[in-house]
């Protein structure tokens, strides 16, 4: 699974960010400090110039000191009482504007999808999670800015407004009182699509299969002993499973398209249960990645460059080149017990990507080793052998009990893990000619498993957040724009939003071909992107403006949400990885702060403007 | 007047502009007043004239381009001073998609009055302004008469001191009209304040004790109704089962002390009397065709 950055603890994400220390000035709360103090100096001065244009300086000056005391002293008085009143009264609004047909959109999209969306997947699981989230997703977000952003604008035209405003309402209580009530309603139809897709992805991956009766043969020990059977499932959904059944009937089918299933033996009959593991919630341990080029000289990179959370880098087969991951903090609570009680071992789960030079046995897949070592002594296991398939999580269990590259019978947690609990995990590729590619998450410790329903329901909170950013900025582009454009913008805010870094490298003038204006110049003249201009004071002048619209796009960018990353998160619920606590509590504070923010400025706006205007 | 004023604009003026900040309209120019307590005041002027302009300056639902307005002591832009306040608009802006019951709970959910005391009002209410047969119809199927009434009954909900009517009569027919008349009077004799404005000259007279007259903006006249429309040289007699000799014993006595006789005649009722006293007498004896007995109806 590709990570985008790194996961960082709550706090560390709160106070320091990237950077070291608080002090920095990385942290989430500075810069929320720094874009709220910027946004209050901006509006402050933004307000007196217009009215200084309009009533001349002392009147000026009375509307700003009115609006910044008596302003901030009404916010205050923010009623929940009126607040649930105008919540409640925007909730029946939605219901008779019938948002409820959204549900029956949801219906048929998810019976378009069991029609279309075929199991012939190796990981069916993912492909339903990610339609049914993404579906939810872009439904959900549409639904909640058409009613969002209309909604307020609707109240001025038709002036059921002047019947509040006349009532003592504050601004505050509109502003909140709409998000409040659409809130509650995307609540509700989120939570009905939610159990939908619970029951759609469940309902569509249920399966089972026959035994192969023919395929059956019995297991003898070299004595002649009888130890079970083995054979194969019938082929139903696109897949079959190697079976391996104990003497007493009971078995399982082996995992094929990531899931198994038991079989249990009803009188002479073998019984083959339901899926069992389609639907993970995986709680990796991460390490750091490094790598060891061809001739075995440590780098930070493999072959191809790229930042190493997102971008894969290569390593040759059949050379000294490997990858090393570091893990801290591994302990007795790292590893698992055995199911039969047979002693403990440490799991390890691996995704290789396989770049072939060559086409050789597809079927079979690329060899690879691992093995584990440790960092200090160097003492390292045996090498353990695989055969890589592209793209899919490989599961190592590895025993306490191991021997060394010297014969040596060692254990993982006296001879491999160091004082300080680290401990290195070495990837390789066996294939002459044929790569593996890993980005530093493609290997993790796995620690127990979370609940597939809970982490099913995080990545519901998570789009529940973005639903809940976008009602808040649309509400508070609709208390100064009309309709539509409140719409138009709340869009532009989303489409920046998810597309976060490129606007961002744009604001740097990092992209190439210059900021916005030169890049238009040279589109509508041909030019090519690279070659410079001559100097002229017309290419000054473009580039000045280009400057002062990369600082102001740069500004931009900080209040825009990262909605990538929201979206990210629901990956997580796809591949089967539990959302971390971290990443979640991050994104309600995230979400928190938009709600805040836009409630703010939503209700200076409003309390600004002339209702019967 | 001893009486303490419940409203005062000094200099009151509005200038509507447009989005680029250019002058469209002077509706209203510097205009100064008192309303005080426990009176029925009325704005009277031909349409465009300002009285609904100057009814949204009272309330803050404009913000006035110069002067200021005090609303019960507070400045008119303050919203709490709305505690206090009622407010009929020119039409009744409610949300259609609630019956009548939903939409008092809703405005009366806005004040600061307990679930009893406001359960207690909705009923009194709905009483009052006759829309117990359609207590729970969504408002969208209501008549421009209904509307008008749960517009008012919405503007009582938090039993205001002050009551603001913009065209409180439009759309309303003759026994809508009269009905409104004498709740306002009703609601006057309660001791609340009301302001009202009307182009209907004969709806301002039946009720209020005073009057502005704005034309153009402009406050052309103010003062009390029965003052104002006094005609001091002139004087009216009444009178039933006169003779004629009686009449011209009369017309005797006028000419003997130097009188000039204007009219001495049948009077003829109004319309309204006309109308109103048919309607009650087909409501006693419903399906009867009444045809020629109201002449009889004296406009008294
Ligand atoms: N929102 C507005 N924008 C521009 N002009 C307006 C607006 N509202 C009213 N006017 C103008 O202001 C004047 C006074 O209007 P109004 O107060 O509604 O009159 P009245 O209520 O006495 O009929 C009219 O000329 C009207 O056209
Ligand atoms: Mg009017």
């Amino acid at each position: 699974m590709v990570l985008e950055k790194e996961v960082l603890p709550f706090f560390t994400w709160l106070l320091r960010g990237e950077g070291a220390t608080f002090a920095d000035g990385e942290g989430a709360l500075v810069l929320f400090a720094i874009v709220v103090a910027t946004v209050f100096v901006l509006a402050l001065v933004g307000g007196f110039l217009v009215s200084l244009v309009r009533h001349g300086p002392i009147r000026a000056g009375e509307i700003a000191y009115n609006t910044i005391v008596g302003g901030v002293g009404e916010l205050l008085r923010t009623s929940f009482r009126r607040v649930a009143a105008l919540a409640a009264v925007a909730a029946k609004e939605s219901v008779r504007r019938r948002v409820w047909v959204a549900l029956v959109v949801f219906g048929l999209i998810l019976l378009f999808a069991s029609w279309y969306l075929k199991a012939n997947n190796t990981q069916p699981a993912r492909l339903y999670l990610s339609f049914v989230l993404t579906a939810t997703t872009y439904l959900i977000l549409l639904l909640s800015l058409l009613l969002a952003a209309f909604s307020l604008p609707a109240d001025f035209r038709t002036k059921t407004l002047y019947t509040i405003v006349t009532k003592p309402v504050r601004a505050g209580d509109i502003v909140l009182g709409r998000m409040l009530g659409f809130t509650l309603v995307g609540t509700v139809l989120l939570a009905i699509m939610g159990l939908g897709s619970w029951v759609f992805v469940n309902g569509s991956l249920a399966h089972t299969h026959r035994v192969d009766i023919e395929s059956l043969e019995a297991l003898r020990s070299p004595d002649g002993e009888s130890l079970g059977q083995r054979g194969l499932t019938s082929y139903d959904v696109y897949h079959k499973h190697d079976l391996t059944i104990d003497t007493d009937g009971s078995g399982v089918a082996e995992g094929a398209h990531s899931h198994t299933h038991q079989v249990t033996q009803n009188g002479d009959r073998l019984e083959i249960g339901p899926a069992e593991g389609f639907l993970r919630a995986r709680v990796p341990q991460r390490g750091k990645l490094r790598f060891y080029d061809r001739k075995g000289v440590e780098t930070a990179r493999g072959i191809s460059v790229g930042n190493e959370w997102a971008y894969r880098s290569f390593i040759q087969g059949a050379t000294q080149a490997a990858a090393v991951w570091t893990f801290e903090g591994v302990s007795k609570s790292s590893l698992v017990e055995y199911a039969d009680g047979g002693g403990e071992y440490l799991p390890v789960e691996l995704i290789v990507r396989v770049y072939r030079s060559y086409k050789g046995e597809i079927e079979r897949g690329i060899q690879g080793s691992i093995q584990l070592r440790n960092p200090d002594t160097q003492v390292k296991t045996n090498l353990r052998t695989f055969y890589a398939k592209d793209a899919t999580i490989d599961s190592f269990d590895f025993a306490n009990e191991q021997t060394s590259t010297d014969q040596l019978p060692i254990t993982i947690l006296e001879d491999l893990v160091t004082p300080d609990g680290r401990l290195e995990v070495i990837v390789q590729a066996l294939d002459r000619n044929q790569y593996f590619g890993f980005a530093q998450a493609d290997c993790y410790l796995r620690r127990p498993e979370g609940s597939p329903l809970w982490n099913f329901i995080k990545g519901y909170l998570s789009i529940w957040m973005q639903m809940v950013i976008v009602i808040a900025v649309a509400v508070t582009a609709s208390t100064f724009l009309k309709g539509p454009i409140a719409m138009l913008f709340t869009v532009a805010f989303l489409v920046l939003g998810l597309n976060r870094e490129f606007f961002v490298k744009i604001a740097q003038l990092e992209s190439y071909g210059g900021g916005p204006v030169e890049s238009a110049v040279r589109m509508v003249t041909g030019m090519n992107q690279m070659s410079p201009f001559d100097p002229s004071s017309a290419v000054s002048v473009m580039k000045g403006i280009d400057f002062v619209l990369a600082k102001m796009m740069l500004g931009l960018s900080y209040v825009l949400p990262d909605f990538s990353t929201f979206l990210g998160r629901v990956n997580f619920v796809a591949e089967g990885f539990s959302i971390p606590a971290d990443a979640l509590t991050r994104d309600l504070i995230v979400c928190l702060a938009y709600v805040v923010g836009a409630f703010v400025i939503g209700y200076f706006c409003l309390r600004a403007r002339e209702v019967a205007k | 007047m001893p009486a303490e004023a419940v409203i005062e604009t000094r200099a009151l003026s509005k200038i509507y502009r447009d989005f680029w900040g250019r002058q469209k309209v002077r509706a209203l120019k510097a205009l100064d007043l008192e309303v005080y307590k426990g009176e029925i005041f009325g704005l009277l002027g031909p349409n465009g004239s300002g009285k609904t302009t100057t009814i949204k300056l009272l309330l803050g639902l404009l913000f006035p381009t110069e002067g200021r307005a005090l609303v019960l002591g507070k400045d008119a832009t303050d919203v709490s001073k709305n505690e206090r306040i009622g407010y009929l608009p020119e039409e009744s802006y409610l949300y259609k998609f609630l019956n009548a019951e939903e939409t008092l709970d809703f405005y009366g959910r806005l004040f600061d009055i307990t679930p009893e005391v406001r359960k207690e009002r909705i009923e009194k209410l709905i009483k009052l302004v006759k829309i117990e047969r359609a207590r729970k119809r969504q408002l969208r199927e209501y008549s421009k008469g209904m509307t008008r009434r749960i517009g008012l009954a919405q503007a009582l909900i938090n039993d205001p001191d002050l009551i603001l009517l913009d065209e409180p009569t439009s759309g309303l027919d003759p026994i809508g009209t009269r009905e409104m008349k004498d709740m306002i009077l009703e609601l006057r004799d309660q001791g609340k304040t009301i302001v009202m404005c009307s182009h209907l000259l004969a709806d301002v007279q039946d009720v209020c004790d005073r009057i502005a007259i704005l034309h153009q903006g402009e406050l052309k006249e103010l003062g009390r109704v029965d003052s104002l429309l006094t005609v001091e040289d002139v004087t009216q007699i009444r009178a039933r089962n006169l003779t004629d000799a009686c009449q011209n014993e009369l017309r005797d006595v006028i000419a003997r002390h130097e009188g000039e006789l204007l009219e001495m005649a049948n009077p003829t009722t109004t319309l309204e009397d006309l109308f109103l006293s048919i309607v009650s007498d087909s409501e006693a004896r419903p399906g009867r065709r009444v045809v020629g007995t109201a002449a009889k109806a004296d406009g008294g």
